[in-house]
């Protein structure tokens, strides 16, 4: 849908006000698709007045990418203190399914690709997925009210990284979008690893799917199987050797996908198991035996026991020590500090084991640690972070084009677009390059000039109140008097906000 | 904490500067460098092989395509070292298919160039250490920690308030303590070179002569970035329309000449600058040794790869020539490859980067590097 910049506001300024009072259950079909596309800033809206950053600004930025206009009075509201309020917010975020998400909703659709089965997506030129998943996650991570669970779905993305750039990952990192990691993004750990062990992304992007013992002189394709483990279970200091990388890759021999290349086409993505390239010897992982099958035994149960190895793998991985240590420090780099510490690494860790992989659970005692609650701005924002943040705090118009996609790929952060296994780093110091096309970003995003997107200046500073109040929206503070003075001599105030170190933070 | 020049130029400011072009289509690389003394070439190609009369003499064997003549220069400077069937492993003779593994360097994720800049800065990148001229980055770029696509110098600039935006941005990174403080700095300082950049006109060095199509205009914006020292450390530009199916002097004839004056020009307008930079073209596959009856040449395999820059033991064709004999050609009558690019590139990015990383660029194929240094 397209309409003059000028009817968008008028709209966006009246609908607003319908939006605060009623909330998007009870607005006009028509309104609701027209704010599909808005970002909204709302009528007259309170920002914080603390010097420092307050618990609420913290959780929003932690949990979610950075509060838009009004975000912080609405979660101020649920509670009497701003702990507990910021507390009653991430309880809500830990439960996505009870958040109405109609806005992001509505915006997705525009995505009609990403919707479609396995087995239509072959029709589709790669490119053309590959965009589409790029500006819905840009999209989601603008729009959505679930902020925390796009949050760990980038986390996932990351932990769990294929680049679609390899084989028929083309194709099938849609499918693992949707059926792996959003499926189980604030799920059991255990059926995540699951999924993703059988995504025939997975499977094509880490080799599994050549990994085979049709001969005793074939030897199995290690790729996966050391991943499973350096990355996504025990961590590279997690315990584990050599020998227990062949054996994993052992026991996951004979796991296919039918290739594009392959027919019937309708099959193609398909997962299988096939016991004839299966190793059926008796392997040793991590001091757990995975008994010998005589290849004598009947064939469905040779597939039965074939098949069960890999849940036996996986078994043995989750429960081991070393996983839920390696995922609490990744988790408390994320949400913590680049060097996450010690304490709550081992609180959240066990928060983990004893909740059996239950992510939510394991992030809801990550939440309430005092390293967390305590340690508030010093997270750097990584770009996409960066460029989302920015596009909530300025209430901006968007509908998050390839313009938008285009800024992520200059500073290297792009969805989907990392080359290796380990996924984006999730430190400061990988991304200090990238200032210049963060401070072009700033200045594109308040001048207007990048196409599909519109921000407002003068609405914006009229909703809050004056020229202090939007300071202390930008940054989830009060500004400092150098802040202030920067913010009038700059002749851009917005770009210079958004371009300063404070904005960088999170 | 880091020197300031880290986060302009990425990890330490090696100043080098890889230059990649990528010819699109199926270059002939028999119709840019003839084997003069294999009599297979002229039966093959009774009618558009180029004569021992008109080729200029390279080394005795083989001789290039007279408009090819500004690459004479740099060949006889040994600047220039050319290698002949050369090629990929990919024999579906397909565009799309052959550039596509040429560029991902396998069935892989990410671009070869993308990987290595990736492996190479485990630290900081700088905001303008991988440009790409033309319309999008390539897919040998994918994966880079920061790619652009280069259109005009206005891109990197601030905007209308771009003084007084700056000015103010100094004042607040410099108040900042951390890392972050030096990396405004720096980066304002970037701001400010690419500004100046972008102010002054700009004149080749020695009379360089580019040519006014889009390719040599690239080139020259290149050679520009590297010279005022903004962190470049790896640049692509396409060079696109090789597919002589039909009337081969007709599609080629122009590329070639654009090609020669292109590069002449950069090499001249270099100078001195040249010892820290690499140019290489490649393509995605040659072309049938036998020419077709519409005067062309039809989709083959081996092709010739050119690298121009720094130490390259130059002035030479490199690779065994294996000869155009029915046994040692391949399918349907193609030059077989000789050297894979892969070993072409590894050598380049053992000079650019460190040695330990190119297992890494191009994982599951057992490199040997190309002897390509002296």
């Amino acid at each position: 849908m397209k309409l003059p910049r000028r009817s968008f506001l008028k709209v966006g300024a009246g609908g607003m006000a319908i939006l605060a009072t009623a909330g998007c259950g009870q607005m006009p079909r028509e309104l609701r698709q027209l704010l599909a596309l808005v970002n909204p800033p709302g009528g007259p809206f309170q920002a914080p007045i603390t010097e420092a950053i307050d618990p609420i600004i913290h959780a929003l930025n932690r949990a979610g990418f950075g509060a838009r206009p009004g975000d912080y009075q609405r979660v101020r509201k649920l509670a009497k203190t701003p702990e507990a309020a910021a507390a009653a917010y991430l309880e809500q975020q830990l439960h996505p399914e009870n958040i109405q998400d109609e806005d992001a909703d509505y915006a997705a659709r525009r995505f009609e690709t990403l919707q479609e089965p396995l087995g239509e997506l072959f029709e589709y030129q790669p490119d053309l997925l590959h965009n589409e998943l790029m500006r819905a996650t840009v999209s989601r991570a603008v729009l959505s009210e679930r902020q925390l669970f796009e949050v760990m779905v980038q986390f996932w993305s990351d932990h769990f990284n294929i680049d679609p750039s390899k084989g028929d990952c083309k194709w099938l990192k849609v499918v693992d979008d949707r059926e792996v990691i959003r499926k189980h993004a604030l799920g059991k750990f255990a059926d995540l690893l699951r999924a993703s062990a059988l995504s025939p992304a997975m499977l094509w992007y880490l080799d599994g799917r050549v990994n085979r013992r049709a001969n005793p002189a074939d030897r199995p394709n290690e790729n996966y199987a050391r991943e499973l483990l350096e990355l996504h279970t025990l961590g590279v200091h997690g315990g584990y050797t050599q020998k227990d990388v062949m054996e994993v890759a052992r026991c996951l021999t004979g796991w296919t996908v039918r290739s594009v290349g392959n027919k019937p086409y309708f099959q193609i993505g398909k997962v299988e198991f096939d016991p004839a390239q299966h190793d059926f010897g008796s392997k040793i992982i991590l001091g757990q035996t995975v008994p010998s099958t005589s290849p004598a035994l009947a064939k469905d149960i040779l597939e039965q026991r074939g098949r069960h190895e890999l849940d036996r793998v996986l078994q043995i991985v989750v429960a081991h020590p070393a996983t839920a240590r390696h995922l609490s420090a990744k988790l408390c780099r994320h949400f913590i500090a680049d060097n996450p510490p010690a304490g709550a690494v081992a609180k959240v860790a066990e928060a983990f084991s004893k909740s059996e992989g239950d992510i939510s659970q394991t992030l809801r005692a990550l939440f309430q640690t005092d390293e967390f609650l305590l340690t508030r701005g010093n997270k750097f924002k990584r770009p996409f972070t960066f460029v989302a943040s920015a596009l909530r705090a300025s209430g901006a118009i968007t509908d998050c084009g390839m313009d938008i996609v285009d800024y992520l790929k200059r500073m290297g952060h792009a969805p989907f677009n990392y080359p290796t296994p380990e996924g984006y780093p999730d430190q400061a110091t990988p991304w200090m390059g990238t200032l210049l096309w963060r401070w072009n970003f700033a200045v594109a995003l308040s001048q207007n000039s990048i196409k599909g997107t519109r921000t407002d200046l003068a609405s914006l500073r009229g909703a809050a109140g004056g020229d202090e109040p939007l300071m202390a929206h930008l940054l989830g503070r009060k500004p400092s008097p150098e802040e202030a003075r920067a913010f009038v001599d700059s002749g851009d105030g917005l770009a210079l906000m958004l371009a300063s170190p404070g904005f960088q933070f999170c | 904490m880091p020197a300031i020049e880290h986060f302009i130029h990425g990890d330490g400011d090696r100043k080098q500067a890889l230059v990649v072009i990528f010819l699109r289509g199926g270059a002939d690389g028999l119709n840019m460098v003839a084997p003069l003394e294999d009599d297979g070439y002229y039966r093959a190609r009774p009618r558009i092989a180029i004569t021992k009369a008109k080729a200029l003499a390279l080394d005795g064997f083989y001789g290039l395509n007279p408009l090819l003549s500004h690459l004479q220069t740099p060949y006889n400077d040994g600047v220039l070292g050319i290698i002949h069937a050369a090629g990929s492993e990919d024999d579906s003779r397909s565009h799309f298919e052959a550039q596509d593994l040429m560029e991902h360097g396998g069935v892989v994720g990410g671009g070869w160039l993308g990987r290595f800049l990736r492996a190479q800065t485990a630290g900081t990148t700088g905001p303008l250490s991988a440009v790409a001229l033309g319309k999008e980055v390539p897919e040998c770029l994918r994966g880079a920690p920061a790619a652009t696509v280069f259109a005009s110098l206005d891109d990197f600039s601030l905007g209308a308030n771009h003084a007084r935006l700056m000015s103010s941005l100094a004042r607040l990174y410099q108040a900042q303590p951390d890392d972050l403080g030096a990396a405004g700095h720096s980066t304002l300082d970037a701001v400010r070179r690419i500004e100046s950049l972008r102010t002054a006109s700009y004149r080749p060095s020695q009379g360089a002569d580019y040519g006014n199509d889009e390719f040599s205009r690239g080139l020259l914006q290149i050679a520009r970035l590297i010279k005022s020292r903004v962190g470049l450390e790896a640049a692509s530009i396409d060079l696109n329309g090789w597919d002589s199916h039909f009337g081969q002097s007709t599609v080629m004839d122009p590329l070639m000449t654009r090609l020669g004056q292109g590069l002449g020009a950069f090499y001249r307008d270099m100078g001195r600058e040249m010892d820290s930079t690499t140019v290489v073209v490649m393509t995605e596959f040659g072309r049938r040794v036998a020419e077709n009856s519409a005067f062309g040449t039809d989709h083959g395999r081996g092709s010739v790869m050119f690298v121009m820059g720094g130490g390259i033991k130059g002035g030479r064709v490199f690779g065994q020539w294996p000869g155009l004999t029915r046994d040692v050609l391949e399918g349907p009558g193609d030059l077989p490859v000789v050297t894979n690019y892969r070993n072409i590139l590894a050598a380049i990015l053992q000079r650019h980067g460190s040695e330990n990383i190119i297992d890494n660029v191009f994982p599951d194929f057992e490199l040997h590097p190309l002897n390509l240094y002296a």
